[in-house]
């Protein structure tokens, strides 16, 4: 299988990373379509970056936009990929509200544009695809867990482009005998998650507060339950959907089910902090029940950066409310619980996630304390740190 | 239980986009009835001459508003609903010939899908509330995994067109429940009507047989003859669609006849009224047939009954009369 060639659009995203790594590793030629910006936004796959002008490069980029048909057909034209995953989408639930016919435009139509050049070069034959379905296209859950054959609701502009591009899938494969293949992914975190998804805007308070970066935290429904696996894992599931004889659509989840409140008393007790809830509703509060020195220690690592700056660090104390409720967040219709059954991908792929829950909080939340760590040695040489703003 | 017919004059503003299509000559006539001002949204290169909505502008002088607005087109949206300041609107607007959203795939993303869209957001950000009315279609269950479909039967859409509509129907679902929008869906099953576009298969079979009525010998080509198909009136429908925006809660309808007749017995009840058996008249051809077909879509339109007092009243047989009588006095207008 060495020399295959794999296009992924939306390879500067947290899939992207992880996706382009696996098919690395197995010898393939991968190319990414990145969007334009006047912004390096490649830090997740910089590490993978071979220089252009050296022989024998397997990784290429390339500028494209999911809105922009002819530019795909080019891309596709010119990498002639046996595999497409289509992993770009405008992906966050909350900005789909605000930015609908963006999100639209690339998550549902994006797909299509997509599917129709792989028809218009005359690829059916060659090119296998991926698309990157959601199970928050399940929304108001119509039964519990979710499977293949559960009825869709979505509850928000993303999850209805996200069933369009499921459908117009299922539809081009039934209508031009095309292998695609949906991969109806579940949460799936990892330290490289945007920072303005839940479970990273925790893990990343958690660190930043126990090294005095940061004093607080604000979040939505804490009551809402999600099923979260590892990126890593679940990248491996879309590789083996396409090696498949017969394309075929998988949910993929890990069937355990943890609620926003879990997970963030998991990540503050990683570096030390128990955290206790009062109140409820709007009202409700995460406060420190108890603190462990020696994890925060660990966390602040006083050697690695002199010790000296941690002033706000002592301030640190049990009683202290650090969670709190911000109505902002809510959305204005909320998917309150989902929880995937994965048992046809387990039957027939033989998939199966390795990182338990527990493992990706803490690797998750380490992973923000050496971020954390590097803001402070920035901080202590006197300059700016970066301070990320929703 | 309210028929249509009978609800009180009104002097609300409805605003219909489709208009110039058969289900928007219908809803203008049954809403001009009603006393409602209607405004219309045609397409900047639309030709209305000799259309009904013509016939409908002299029949009501001064009721009747046409004005120029694309679905691709978010601010001609804008200046259409600041135009027209309509309590109702009725999005019958789309690209809605299946076969042709294999060919134009992306187009009938654009305009069914995302000017749906485009539509619900402008009106939630309106201040006057605005009730919404969303044409979605039995195209939605696609391959149906229950006979009849109800409006808890599971979509599975089969081709670019409903795949677009089940977007379409999602969002106004969303709109309703994320901004307390009162928008509605109505699930219309085939409805049919001597102003069905001439593309269509009914259309086509009554044509054929007006044609073959009055001694030609050409024929015409069918795709798949055992599909069935849930037909009924448009001019039942339209009743329908004004129903449920009248409701007090926004929701979603079913709205068909409970009948599926194929599309062989379409043909045999056609030509049979011109006296003829299709079997001379009809083949098959499978440059016709769509690369993924629904072999039976029947509608229960129970909730609708009970909820909405909604019923059809011109039946399979008097509906293909009809279709065919149209034809015969469209050929005898103008000859052939």
């Amino acid at each position: 299988m060495g020399d295959k060639t794999a296009l992924i659009t939306g390879i500067t995203g947290q899939d992207g990373a992880y996706l382009a790594e696996l098919l690395l590793n197995k010898g393939y030629s991968v190319h990414g379509i990145k969007r334009r910006a006047s912004l390096f936004n490649s830090q997740r796959v910089d590490h993978l970056y071979e220089d252009p002008h050296m022989p024998g490069v397997r990784f290429r980029m390339h500028y494209g936009d999911m809105t922009d048909a002819t530019n795909l057909i080019r891309i596709v034209q010119e990498t002639q990929p046996d595999e497409i995953y289509n992993l770009a989408a405008q992906s966050h639930v909350q900005v789909s509200f605000e930015t609908a016919e963006y999100t639209a435009n690339a998550d549902a139509l994006g797909a299509l544009r997509l599917l129709e050049a792989i028809r218009i070069l005359g690829l059916e034959k060659k090119t296998r695809f991926y698309q990157a379905s959601t199970s928050e296209m399940f929304g108001l859950v119509q039964e519990v867990p979710q499977r293949e054959t559960t009825p869709f609701y979505p509850r928000s502009p993303y999850a209805a482009a996200k069933v369009y591009a499921y459908w117009i899938c299922v539809n081009y494969r039934e209508a031009y005998g095309l292998h695609v293949s949906n991969g109806i992914l579940f949460n799936h975190e990892s330290p490289l998650r945007g920072e303005t998804f839940v479970t990273r805007k925790i893990t990343r308070a958690a660190a930043r507060i126990a090294l005095g970066l940061q004093s607080d935290l604000y979040l939505g429904n804490l009551d809402s339950l999600r099923d979260w696996g590892h990126a890593r894992d679940f990248c491996r599931a879309m590789h083996l959907m396409l090696q498949q004889d017969e394309p075929d659509d998988y949910v993929i989840a890990t069937g355990e089910q943890h609620s926003v409140r879990e997970f963030v008393s998991r990540s503050f007790a990683e570096i030390g902090i128990a955290l206790a809830f009062q109140g409820a509703g709007l009202d409700e509060i995460g406060v420190i029940a108890d603190l462990d020195p020696q994890l925060l220690a660990r966390a602040r690592n006083d050697e690695g950066t002199g010790g000296a700056e941690h002033a706000d660090v002592e301030s640190l104390s049990p009683g202290q409310a650090l969670v709190r409720v911000d109505p902002r967040y809510f959305r204005p219709t909320e998917v309150t619980t989902l929880l995937g059954d994965a048992t046809k991908a387990r039957q027939k792929l033989g998939w199966s996630p390795a990182v338990p829950f527990g493992e990706l909080v803490h690797e998750m939340v380490w992973s923000d304390v050496d971020e954390a760590r590097q803001d402070m040695v920035v901080k202590a040489g006197g300059f700016r740190v970066r301070e990320s703003r929703e | 239980m309210v028929r249509a017919e009978s609800v009180t004059r009104s002097s609300k503003t409805a605003l219909i986009t489709g208009i110039t299509g058969q289900d928007g000559g219908y809803l203008a006539a049954l809403l001009l009835e009603k006393d409602y001002t209607v405004h219309g949204m045609i397409r900047p290169t639309a030709d209305i001459g000799g259309s009904r909505i013509e016939t409908l502008m002299h029949a009501y002088p001064g009721r009747v508003d046409l004005h120029a607005a694309d679905l691709t087109d978010t601010s001609s949206l804008a200046a259409l609903m600041d135009k027209s300041e309509p309590d109702e609107v009725y999005h019958l607007a789309g690209q809605s010939h299946i076969q042709v959203s294999f060919d134009l795939p992306e187009y009938t993303g654009e305009t069914t899908a995302l000017g749906t869209l485009r539509l619900l957001e402008v009106i939630r950000r309106r201040h006057k509330p605005v009730r919404f009315y969303q044409a979605a279609t039995s195209e939605i269950f696609g391959e149906p995994e229950e006979v009849p479909q109800t409006e808890h039967t599971p979509f599975h859409p089969v081709n670019p067109y409903a795949a677009a509509k089940l977007y379409a129907f999602s969002l106004a679902g969303v709109y309703r429940r994320a901004y307390g929008l009162h928008a509605s869906n109505g699930i219309l099953f085939n409805h049919e009507s001597p102003f069905r576009g001439p593309n269509f298969v009914t259309r086509k079979i009554a044509r054929a047989a007006a044609e073959a009525g009055a001694g030609s010998t050409e024929g015409v080509a069918l795709g798949n003859l055992e599909a069935r198909r849930d037909w009924g009136f448009a001019g039942d429908y339209v009743e329908g669609m004004y129903l449920i925006v009248q409701a007090d809660e926004a929701d979603d309808y079913v709205i068909a006849t409970g009948e599926s007749h194929s599309v062989r017995e379409f043909c045999e009840r056609a030509f049979a009224r011109v006296g003829l058996d299709y079997r001379d008249h009809v083949h098959q051809d499978p440059a016709f047939f769509r690369p993924v077909d629904i072999t039976e879509t029947r509608g229960d339109a129970t909730k609708a009954r009970q909820r909405l007092g909604w019923t059809p009243r011109v039946t399979f047989d008097q509906l293909v009369d009809m279709m065919v009588d149209a034809e015969i006095e469209r050929i005898g207008h103008h000859g052939r």
